[in-house]
């Protein structure tokens, strides 16, 4: 299938010079992210994220199945992501594709491995049944940095997913439904997230957040994923030019600071929704007048 | 009853898009299209003439199986009909659609989507409008089921229609042509007459008897109607330099 449309000459010397004289594309400063929008949909884990153009939508599931049986106390989860014509042109619909692995490959780092979420909480009956927890992230739109707006959004569904209450009475296990007792949160044990790093000129130039025609012109990228305690808990440099040590060292600090921004905006969004359903909820409850339509003046 | 919402070209990257949600059913479908696009060698070997085109459904919380495959092919084949695949600029090139379910309950694995095949059919047919795809005609589909008093309900919503004696969705064009039939369950000829007449009622908006009167009015209140308006509005919004400048 075709290819991503390349970068002119021009337009990559143009980025060069520019970041030369510290200028960005956009305007902004080498540590700054895009504006950032995250919202919520009707059900519990619908995250709706944009970041600058990039566009992810996250979906949180929960299914009861067996555990695998080497481990018997875990329950599942994955992350799954499937990029299709939709996110950009040249992605093709089925097929897998170098940054779909890649993309994969650090959420699943980050996120996954790191033990984010607590999969022994998920375990209902010892090697009999468990939660299979999903989650599922559709690109709508593509324009760089895929890997953080999939685990800034990844993170808040996970925040915000609420799976139903299940207990086991007498060896039988009895799923509630959602209108029968309130869902039950996700146990999230710390919050990390990762911070792409772009490499410029001899890795003089090193930036946060590119966009696609940054990634275009970058020679080597800089992955970390960190938590609001500041425990690293993956760093990668996969491909391109070799970057300083030290760079590595103050790039951490940074994407630290950044993490903890993000999270803070992420609690505020999450809070908001939260209250509002909660409000819906309980208003739903306790009136007992009819809808009634309100006459203007 | 509310209807359903739609909204066009609201993706960056892709050539159109659109959002369909059926509140009836609770459904949200996300569609994107791309044409004409250059498609590897190996696959318009068959008809070299015409534009091939290409459908992916893509579920929300699970990964695609024989189910979505199947409604592909059906997908394939009502909307590759309306595509004018010969206009020039198109022979030997795809239009690939796309279509996400963001919202709504999942389909058991292994079931049919027939529930899901109107609102499916009218995201991809609005983010065709979308992306200018030139097309012979437009579309209109409606989900019928038959109850066990033999009452035939309009979108019945999942509970409903799993309870259905049988499920009908029927697309009838533009043009007053039945472009698709797809039923399950057990039904006679009778039923699926009286079926055949209401959805042409629903989606032309014309009266019950099957009798279609139908000038180049908008009638609001059939699929047909709002399928128009929402491309009235497109074209609208695209033109509002031009309408200003009146």
């Amino acid at each position: 299938m075709s290819k991503e449309a390349q970068l002119s000459v021009a337009e990559r010397d143009f980025i060069l010079e520019a970041l030369r004289q510290d200028v960005r594309l956009d305007g902004r400063k080498p540590d700054e992210y895009r504006p950032l929008d995250i919202s919520f949909g009707e059900e519990y884990g619908h995250v709706n994220l944009q970041l600058g153009k990039t566009h992810v939508i996250v979906r949180i599931s929960a299914e009861v199945t067996k555990p695998r049986d080497d481990r018997p106390f875990d329950g599942l989860f994955n992350i799954n992501m499937e990029l299709t014509n939709m996110g950009s042109p040249a992605w093709e619909s089925g097929r897998s594709n170098d940054l779909e692995a890649a993309v994969t490959h650090t959420l699943d780092r980050v996120i996954r491995h790191s033990n984010a979420l607590d999969t022994e909480s998920l375990c209902i009956l010892k090697g009999v049944s468990c939660w299979s927890i999903r989650a599922d992230v559709h690109v709508l739109d593509y324009d760089g940095n895929l890997t953080d707006a999939a685990c800034i959004a990844t993170m808040a569904g996970l925040q915000h997913f609420r799976r139903p209450d299940a207990v086991v009475r007498n060896g039988q296990v009895i799923v509630y439904g959602v209108e029968q007792r309130v869902p039950v949160a996700l146990n999230i044990t710390h919050k990390p997230l990762s911070v792409t790093f772009h490499t410029y000129n001899d890795s003089k130039h090193i930036i946060l957040d590119a966009t696609l025609k940054e990634e275009q012109a970058a020679e080597g990228d800089l992955v970390i994923g960190i938590n609001n305690a500041g425990d690293l808990c993956y760093v990668s440099k996969i491909q391109g030019a070799p970057v300083d040590a030290m760079a590595i060292v103050t790039k951490t600090s940074v994407a630290w600071e950044k993490v903890k921004t993000l999270n803070a905006t992420m609690d505020k969004v999450l809070q908001a929704d939260l209250a509002k359903r909660a409000k819906v909820g309980m208003a739903d409850e306790s009136r007992a007048t009819n809808d009634r339509e309100v006459q203007p003046e | 009853m509310v209807g359903p919402t739609a909204s066009l070209s609201i993706l960056q990257r892709a050539d159109g898009s659109a959002t369909y949600k059926c509140p009836a059913t609770g459904y949200t479908i996300l569609s994107a299209v791309n044409g004409p696009v250059e498609l590897p060698g190996r696959r318009d070997a068959l008809k070299p003439e015409d534009a091939t085109v290409e459908v992916f459904v893509k579920p929300g919380t699970t990964t695609g199986g024989v189910g979505e495959r199947a409604i592909e092919t059906t997908l394939k084949s009502v909307l590759g009909d309306i595509v004018l695949g010969r206009e020039k600029g198109f022979p030997r090139r795809g239009v690939v659609l796309t279509l996400n379910i963001v919202g709504g309950e999942n389909v058991e694995r292994g079931d049919s989507y027939l529930t899901l095949l109107p609102a499916l059919l009218h995201a991809g047919l609005l983010a065709m409008i979308s992306a200018s795809i030139p097309l012979s005609m437009t579309l209109s589909a409606v989900l019928l089921g038959v109850t066990d008093s033999g009452e035939i309900v309009q979108n019945p919503s999942p509970a409903a229609a799993k309870s259905a004696v049988s499920l009908h969705v029927l697309a009838i064009s533009s043009k007053d042509h039945l472009l698709l039939n797809q039923s399950r369950g057990r039904f006679d000829f009778d039923t699926w007459e009286l079926i055949r007449a209401r959805a042409l009622s629903i989606c032309q908006g014309a009266a019950n008897d099957g009798d279609v009167a139908m000038g180049e009015g908008t009638n609001t209140a059939s699929v047909n109607g709002f399928i128009r308006e929402t491309a009235e509005d497109q074209i609208y919004s695209a033109y509002a330099h031009k309408l200003d400048s009146i």
